[in-house]
């Protein structure tokens, strides 16, 4: 891994639960291991998780296998079930140790959303495509066999595809391989000698399923233009076209002797045809959303079907002489033709947060959720506050409004169903949320600044045994002294909008090898704050600060001040600052040369600043607890020529 | 006979040889009764205008318009739309029926509100077509919110707690003539779901290609264009960023369909703009095929009604003329002079089909009007 990045290195995390033994969002694909009685269902909240199959009502779940940082998009269970293989929306492909569930190794050669896999069981090969409109191929006992050490892996690839790759197949034998994509066109190689076949025409729209019979002489796909294919590849044409859904097709089944195709997709409809006499065919099932993958039983007699929901259900198949050759009178919509209503078992899955509201204390973070749950975040120590249940949003959000402005410093992302926390990208964006750290209820003591940003990523490497971490003092400083973070917190860099570098836990940054890991990976600027303590940079708010129209005498008269202060400097701090330099005599011009931090004068007397200086913005009296930046924000509206007056109160 | 021949003479004589050679060429009982052929005076550089002006003269709805503005007109501020009028009216009043005027009174209005026409430069003609749709219409709405001000009670009721006025939103007659309806469809290729979005617009932007016509570049001003790469498409139904699929197309079609042929591009390798004068034709009647599946009017019929041509090597150089149909027949105006031409002769404007010449009469911005004159 080099650490010459050319884009910007980014720090994000995900508040979560230690475990999460449900999706959260939806599945998009679907492996089974036959011997052990296992599922394996692939996440787009980003996890793998592993399923018993057998029969009963108990809780299914086994294990999560966790790594990737986007969308799992498809998954191939290699190797007699002792390997897997995951293809991922993070650009990367990982290879994972099945029964114990933990990843072995990371591909990096793709640049671009990985979509889908391709298995050739017979040679234990396995192709990987995606957006990138690149197609590798992977000798998966070389996989399995890379280490730390031993970390190069070759592979060759298939030139020729034009657009963005949305599925593969190959045969068993791996003498056949088929691709998908927008450019409608399948395009078909011998991926013994990568050379290319042929070129397919015919689909309307982009392919995201595809089946190769055993032999490679036959092909099905599936498109976005509803219709299903089979073609000859032997002959290199479109034999039949199979019209039974009504709206894009996104999965696909062969039976094993190709007489049948079980297809699925955005209709939501599972459909099995027999493919010599297409108008044989009968609608398995309804499900609750388009479908995204499916995969047969042990025994072939039902199909495991996954959609964008997040459970999971195993359906049975009609038999095969059942039938019905009744296309005119079959209606996709008519659900008197479903072969069944309640499937055979049932998955159930959790919930995906799809709506976000930070709070104005840039903070806490108001989520809903695929249920209409509201649940309540604190970012700042990466953890969910308040499960709120069913309650209404928009009020929770309305009820929580405060006038208080804090800088932007991190952006939410809710691809994985989860709150994924980016950090500002650099020192400015990232470090620009200074508090009162009473305020945020993190002392009861003095009333001394932090900075948000800094405070979290001195947390989230709290675990980093970084060799510079000894302060002045001489002392090992380790986090911050105010909280931590979950110790399962998954912590992630990333090249900012881009492919993602390095992933572990908040706990696993301890050990020696992540602790290199982290070396190559951790931006310098990061380093500073977290591991070396430096105080971020304050932020200076310029303002003008004159004499209210109101009781303007001769004398008062004086020309426009501009003066800078830090910017969550309160009211009561400038209204001192007048009372020092105005009302006390002296020159406003001398104080703005100090940067406008008045020192405590002790002359003034007893009297509050506030009772002896009336601080306004557009006319309007200001709270002598609202600090600057608040006032801008919320009463100037603008960043431009931001401008107090100040008016003496009768003493 | 020698009196009527005698009387023929003279005419010749006292109007000058440019001038009655165009009333002899449209004939005098051909002529059109209540219309006058008045060319408009250069006052260094401002052809830009002259063209578009004399475009939009003969864009009948248009003229009607702001002639009715005119007579109804109370207020004595001037205004850049009040000058038009002016401008128009003199045309439509004049006593000859043909000749030349000097429009003053309007270019010096011009200089004060775009601070970038004030100077002898040449200037877009598209520009200036740009800005005086969007500035008369806005001149509309103010008086229009205007009015409803005086209209409202001493109290000041109807006004908003921040100062504001309610703003009419009803489409004033520029919206009627000039407004088309553009939806842009995006699709994203995870759920394949369909967002759309609209947009108004006043003219179309069309990229030119070489050797082809208005309607091919039509299309490819609806062609799909892929989201992808750096560039993907947040879907908020899979709550990432995904690929997909846009493209715009036409909902609603204007009564006066104004196209800017896209003939001034930027080349990074010469540092400048450069003149694209690619041949592109385009009809007397046109339909457009890039209209959206919910759109209202897409069979609308247009008849090609002027056109302003661009005349020269490149941007801000050269020469702008236009040409316009009136009752049947054509005329070419170029600056204060006015030509009648054959329908044939609009061909001279597609462009070239090489690059080789340096210099070129190319169509610029079209003008076609609805055959239907109902909005």
């Amino acid at each position: 891994m080099s650490s010459m990045m050319r884009k910007k290195t980014q720090v994000s995390f995900v508040i979560r639960d230690e475990e999460e033994r449900r999706h959260k969002n939806g599945i998009s694909s679907l492996q089974l291991d036959p011997i052990q009685g296992r599922l394996y269902s692939a996440g787009r909240d980003g996890i793998i998780r592993v399923w018993h199959t057998g029969a009963g009502t108990q809780d299914r779940y086994i294990q999560s296998m966790e790594h990737h940082t986007d969308w799992v998009n498809d998954i191939v269970l290699c190797c007699g079930g002792k390997n897997l293989i995951s293809a991922s929306s993070d650009t990367t492909v990982k290879v994972w140790n099945a029964p114990k569930g933990f990843c072995m190794s990371t591909l990096r050669t793709h640049k671009d959303y990985v979509r889908t896999l391709a298995y050739a069981k017979d040679k234990e090969q396995v192709a990987s495509a995606g957006l990138d409109r690149a197609i590798f191929l992977w000798d998966v006992n070389t996989l399995t066999a890379l280490t730390a050490s031993n970390n190069t892996v070759t592979t060759s690839s298939l030139v020729g595809n034009k657009e963005s790759i949305y599925s593969l197949a190959m045969n068993p034998p791996g003498t056949i391989l088929v691709s998908g994509s927008t450019e409608k066109v399948l395009r078909v190689w011998d991926p013994r000698n990568c050379s290319r076949l042929m070129k397919l025409k015919g689909h309307a729209d982009n392919v995201k399923a595809l089946v190769v019979s055993r032999d490679g002489s036959q092909c099905v796909s599936g498109s976005s233009d509803g219709t299903i294919k089979l073609w000859s590849l032997s002959q290199q044409r479109c034999v039949s076209t199979i019209r039974v859904h009504s709206e894009a097709v996104w999965a696909l089944l062969a039976t094993e002797n190709f007489t049948h195709i079980i297809s699925g997709g955005r209709d939501r409809l599972v459909i099995i045809t027999e493919l010599r006499n297409p108008n044989n065919f009968m609608i398995v099932c309804e499900e609750t959303a388009p479908i995204l993958k499916m995969c047969f039983t042990a025994d072939q007699q039902g199909v495991w079907v996954s959609t964008s929901d997040s459970d999971i259900r195993c359906w049975k198949l009609p038999p095969h002489n059942s039938l019905i050759s009744d296309m005119y009178n079959q209606n996709s919509y008519n659900t008197n033709n479903v072969y069944q209503t309640q499937p055979l078992y049932n998955i159930p899955g959790g919930r995906a947060i799809r709506n976000y509201t930070v709070l104005n204390d840039k903070r806490h973070i108001l989520t809903k959720d695929t249920a209409n749950h509201v649940m309540l975040y604190d970012v700042l120590k990466a953890c969910k506050v308040e499960d709120l249940g069913e309650v209404d949003y928009d009020e929770e959000v309305k009820k929580r409004f405060k006038m208080v402005y804090v800088p932007n410093w991190f952006n939410v992302d809710l691809k994985t169903g989860m709150l994924t926390i980016h950090l500002g990208q650099d020192e400015t964006d990232c470090l620009s949320a200074w508090v009162s750290a009473k305020e945020a209820g993190l002392t009861t003591e003095n009333d001394q600044k932090v900075n948000f940003g800094a405070l979290l990523l001195q947390a989230l490497l709290e675990h980093w045994n970084h060799p510079n971490r000894v302060n002045e003092a001489g002392q090992k400083v380790i986090g911050n002294n105010f909280f931590s973070v979950p110790l399962h917190t998954p912590l992630i860099f990333s090249e900012v909008g881009g492919r993602t570098l390095y992933r572990l836990q908040v706990i696993d940054a301890g050990g020696e090898t992540e602790g290199n890991l982290l070396m190559e990976t951790v931006p310098s600027w990061v380093v500073d704050v977290a591991i070396e303590m430096a105080a971020p940079k304050l932020n200076k708010l310029p303002f003008y600060l004159l004499p209210h129209s109101s009781c303007q005498s001769k004398q008062d008269r004086q020309k426009k001040d501009r003066l800078v202060a830090n910017d969550f400097i309160q009211c009561r701090k400038v209204a001192e600052h007048v009372v020092e330099k105005i009302v006390g005599g002296g020159d406003v011009n001398g104080a703005s040369a100090s940067g406008g931090k008045p020192t405590t004068n002790e002359d003034s007397g007893n009297d509050a600043p506030e009772e002896r200086v009336e601080l306004l913005c557009c006319d309007q009296v200001l709270d002598p607890n609202m600090d600057l930046r608040t006032v801008r924000h919320f009463i100037w509206k603008s960043n431009v020529e931001f401008t107090l007056h100040y008016r003496v109160l009768k003493q | 006979m020698s009196i009527c021949q005698d009387l023929g003479l003279n005419f010749q004589q006292r109007m000058g040889a440019n001038i009655s050679q165009l009333e002899r060429d449209i004939g005098s009982e051909q002529f059109p009764p209540n219309e006058h052929y008045f060319g408009l005076v250069n006052f260094g550089n401002t052809c830009y205008s002259n063209s578009v002006l004399q475009a939009l003269y003969f864009c009948r709805p248009f003229r009607e318009k702001v002639l009715e503005y005119k007579a109804k007109n109370k207020r004595t501020k001037e205004t850049l739309l009040t000058c038009l009028a002016d401008l128009f009216y003199s045309i439509a009043t004049q006593k000859k029926k043909v000749g030349s005027i000097a429009p003053k009174k309007f270019i010096a209005r011009l200089r004060k509100e775009k601070e970038e026409f004030d100077n002898y430069m040449q200037q877009d003609a598209h520009e200036f077509l740009n800005f005086l749709i969007n500035h008369i219409n806005e001149i509309i709405l103010a008086e229009r919110n205007q009015s409803t001000l005086k209209l409202q009670k001493p109290s000041g009721e109807g006004v908003t707690c921040n100062g504001t006025v309610p703003q009419n939103t009803e489409p004033t007659w520029v919206h009627e003539i000039f407004q088309g309806t553009l939806t842009s469809e995006t699709r994203c290729l995870n759920c394949e779901t369909v967002s759309s979005k609209d947009e108004h617009f006043f003219d179309l932007q069309v990229d030119v290609g070489q050797n082809t016509s208005i309607t091919h570049c039509l299309k490819c001003f609806s062609d799909t264009e892929t989201l992808c790469n750096d560039n993907k498409f947040k879907c908020d139904n899979c709550s990432s960023y995904q690929e997909a699929q846009k493209r715009m197309r036409v909902k609603k079609l204007p009564l006066i369909l104004a196209l800017h042929l896209k003939r001034f591009k930027y080349m990074e390798q010469y540092n400048r703009h450069i003149k694209v004068s690619h041949r592109v034709v385009f009809p007397l009647e046109l339909r457009l095929f890039n209209t959206s599946d919910d759109a209202v009017n897409p069979d609308r019929l247009y008849d090609l009604v002027a056109v302003v041509v661009h005349c020269g090597s490149g941007p801000n150089r050269g020469h702008y003329i236009s040409i316009v149909k009136s009752h049947g027949f054509w005329l070419l105006f170029d600056d204060d002079m006015v030509d009648k031409i054959d329908a044939s002769a609009i061909e001279d404007f597609y462009g070239l089909t090489s690059d080789i010449q340096k210099s070129s009469e190319t169509g610029y911005i079209l003008f076609y009007q609805s055959r239907d004159a109902s909005c």
